[in-house]
């Protein structure tokens, strides 16, 4: 009986906390479903029937724009950054050199150092390369990244059978084809979850942005819907249903790989 | 002796792109920044710049009551936010380990919030907590609860509230995943060794889980106030979100540090020299934070 009691209390318990975590979401969604007069009006907790109206309006306006923009910084920052990043770590795994306790040591400080140090020497370097105000620059500074490294070479060294790369090597085949064809294959799931975190840290990067691109043509998400909470409060329902169309690919990208994500993230406080 | 040759470049060849490319876009820039940082320059008077030595510095430290007070506000925040969201987190960890029914539902809905686009949390909370038809007043007004609305994001003392709220709300999910994976890796045989020696659930938390989740709260602090001093899009946007213009909200109580680096750097004339020399007093003063932090963690392990 008194476990029965405790059981049921705990799920109370989680139940209430998770209501709590959903309830920002649920409310936005809510919102996005009405027109902006019933929001004047008052408490609504239930759906209305406004949403297709809503989203149509948020369609009409620049967002595609600020979402194709957003799409290219962050499929293009994932990319380059995996290719840098697993060759990296490949590197520091699979040969013995001069340096490389260094370097290790060095990219773990790099993890340290505050994203704000550099920017306005590289806000004025993206100038003088004439790239100021494009998207290259929001693209560019996620090439070399301290943790997609990290990330790498600690799956590597984990994972990495050096007599698959010696076989290869006797078959004669070159050293960066055993990379591309051997060893990218091999660490799928290091690769997948990188490009999940790049994805999302790119994507909901706000101050680069905010420093660099100064014309509406080339606002990314996270500006765009800036600007909806700084406008004359008119469109208030199409303002909540522009944050949501934010928020959602994300939500959906992880709810299908929640799991990934989430080692992803913890990883290193279990491994210490 | 040939063969070994062509071997030698292949390391260089494969951590080449990542060297070159820190170097290119972090290296250079923080260097170029670290000069600046200790000339005159302003976005008003882009072609011209004189060298100043450490005269920034000197105003930084001993004439700027704005840096300090922004030092102060995120460290406020840190110091009230991160315990409670902590504790939360780890106390829904200890709740729900045992529990296997709909543990990855729960698991992701409350995780999902720190994924979510900061700039979007931000206005959100800007919205849930408007004076005049925010839902937040009209719940509490409704239910009686208050008589008047409040005016949670004009007024210093409510709106810190609301971030401190905002701060847990976001990352409290996180916290507990990294907690529930920590405990998996404790032997439940401790837990059977206790339980023969009479000890009870709370001396059995504090007695064996606290210490052995150990490295885990390190981590979870260490992870906390990284993401606390970079503390910036929320802020911002719950201000701004509320139609407000003021830098750092009412009373400049939610003016972060990286808030005032980005106004003093990019906003206000672009003073980009004294907006360098910020940066670089942050970094030190984070630097000599994290360093103390680290000694008495450590010293208490002993």
């Amino acid at each position: 009986m008194k476990k029965l009691t405790s059981k049921i209390v705990k799920g109370f318990v989680i139940l209430l906390v998770s209501c709590i975590s959903f309830i920002p979401f649920y409310y936005t969604i809510i919102m996005a479903t009405h027109s902006t007069d019933e929001v004047l009006m008052g408490l609504n907790l239930l759906p209305g029937k406004y949403l297709i109206e809503n989203l149509k309006n948020v369609l009409h306006s620049q967002y595609f724009v600020a979402f194709e923009n957003s799409l290219f910084v962050s499929i293009l920052a994932m990319i380059l950054n995996l290719l840098v990043s697993a060759a990296a770590g490949y590197g520091m795994v699979a040969y013995q050199f001069k340096w490389k306790n260094v370097l290790y040591n060095f990219v773990l400080l790099t993890m340290m150092v505050p994203s704000t140090l550099g920017m306005i020497g590289y806000m004025q370097e993206m100038r003088a390369f004439h790239l100021g105000g494009s998207l290259w620059p929001l693209v560019l500074i996620w090439i070399p990244n301290g943790f997609g490294v990290f990330w790498m070479t600690q799956y590597l060294k984990n994972s990495l059978q050096i007599e698959l790369v010696e076989c290869a090597r006797l078959d004669g085949c070159g050293e960066i084809r055993i990379f591309t064809n051997i060893i990218l294959p091999c660490i799928k799931p290091a690769v997948i979850t990188l490009c999940l975190l790049i994805f999302l840290w790119s994507w909901n990067s706000y101050l680069m942005p905010l420093i660099m691109i100064n014309k509406a043509d080339n606002y990314t998400v996270p500006l765009f819907i800036q600007t909806l909470g700084d406008e004359h409060k008119t469109d208030i329902a199409g303002q909540i249903t522009g944050l949501l169309i934010a928020i959602i690919p994300l939500i959906i990208a992880f709810a299908v790989f929640s799991k990934d994500f989430i080692r992803g993230l913890t990883e290193g406080a279990v491994k210490g | 002796m040939k063969k070994k040759n062509s071997m030698a470049k292949w390391p260089f060849v494969f951590v080449g792109p990542f060297v070159v490319t820190y170097a290119l876009f972090y290296l250079y820039p923080m260097l170029f920044s670290f000069w600046i940082s200790m000339t005159d320059w302003t976005g008003l008077n882009i072609d011209h710049k004189n060298f100043i030595g450490l005269s920034n510095y000197v105003k930084v430290f001993t004439d700027d009551p704005m840096f300090w007070k922004s030092i102060w506000n995120t460290f406020r925040i840190m110091i009230i936010a991160m315990p409670l969201t902590i504790t939360a987190g780890l106390l829904m960890a200890v709740l729900m380990f045992h529990i296997i029914k709909c543990r990855q539902l729960v698991q992701t809905i409350n995780f999902l919030p720190y994924i979510t686009m900061p700039v979007a949390i931000g206005l959100i909370f800007a919205n849930m907590f408007n004076k005049n038809i925010g839902v937040v007043n009209m719940l509490l007004t409704k239910t009686g609860l208050l008589n008047e609305k409040i005016n949670w994001l004009g007024d210093s003392r409510y709106a810190f509230i609301v971030v401190i709220l905002m701060c847990m709300w976001k990352n409290f999910g996180y916290f507990m995943v990294i907690y529930l994976s920590g405990l998996s890796t404790i032997s439940g045989e401790y837990y059977d060794a206790a339980k023969v020696d009479g000890a009870n659930a709370v001396q059995r938390f504090f007695k064996i889980t606290l210490p052995l989740l150990r490295p885990i709260t390190v981590f979870v602090l260490v992870q906390g106030a990284i993401g606390g001093f970079q503390l910036f899009d929320e802020a911002k946007n719950l201000v701004s979100g509320t139609g407000s213009t003021i830098v750092g909200g009412p009373g400049r109580s939610l003016l972060t540090i990286v808030w005032y680096f980005y106004d003093t750097s990019f906003q206000n004339n672009s003073r980009y020299g004294y907006g360098a020399a910020i940066a670089f007093s942050m970094t030190l003063i984070i630097a000599i934070i994290s360093f103390i932090n680290m000694k008495m963690l450590n010293r208490k392990e002993e």
